[in-house]
């Protein structure tokens, strides 16, 4: 689910942000490369918090 | 009005009355806005990601917000997430008349994917609402 939330967020961020479509290729792969790993990071800090 | 903040004001172009009819399509109908734009790859892949999130919300189970509070809560707790909601535009205003995803149903907030469903569901009505930005800006010429 959270994969899903990022391609989702990353698509429309992507389309809008730059603009060159290479430039909104890197930046929507940018964006999903980033909720990932956040949303990992974030995942792994919570499950040890009692 | 100082001399600078009047020649900048000669400067800004008014905004034509057509982008806010696109940005009206496009937030009623995700999508819309770019189509009627003739961005034919962005309306497809912003309004899919809108219908996507949408329904997958809807599958998991999600809730809709509206002015009626469930009991114990407030109006004004329904407010913000009835704003994002509110972003998916016809498909917002159709499940509200027919009733879908408006219920407070015991089993369907048991469900696992119960929280996560009415995220998506706000989250459909935010991508939109960037979506019609998006639209309005391209309509008006600030955005190629």
């Amino acid at each position: 689910m959270m994969t899903l939330f990022a391609a989702l967020a990353s698509v429309v961020l992507g389309s809008m942000g730059k603009d060159t479509p290479r430039d909104r290729w890197l930046y929507g792969l940018k964006v999903f490369a980033e909720f990932m790993l956040i949303g990992l990071v974030l995942g792994w800090i919570l499950y040890f918090v009692p | 009005m100082v001399k600078t903040e009047r020649l900048h004001a000669q400067d800004v172009e008014p905004t034509p009355g057509s982008a806010w009819l696109i940005g009206a399509a496009a937030w009623f109908v995700p999508g819309l806005g770019h189509l009627l734009l003739k961005r034919w790859g962005r309306a497809i892949l912003m309004g899919s990601a809108v219908y996507v999130c949408f329904f997958a919300g809807m599958a998991m189970g999600g809730h809709m917000f509206d002015l009626n509070p469930s009991p114990g809560s407030s109006v004004l707790f329904q407010i913000p997430p009835m704003i994002g909601n509110l972003g998916t535009g016809a498909l917002y205003i159709i499940c509200w008349l027919l009733g879908v995803g408006f219920n407070d149903d015991p089993e369907q907030a048991a469900r696992a994917t119960y929280e996560y469903g009415y995220i998506f569901l706000i989250i459909a009505g935010l991508l939109n609402y960037l979506t019609m930005l998006d639209a309005f800006d391209i309509a008006a010429g600030r955005k190629s």
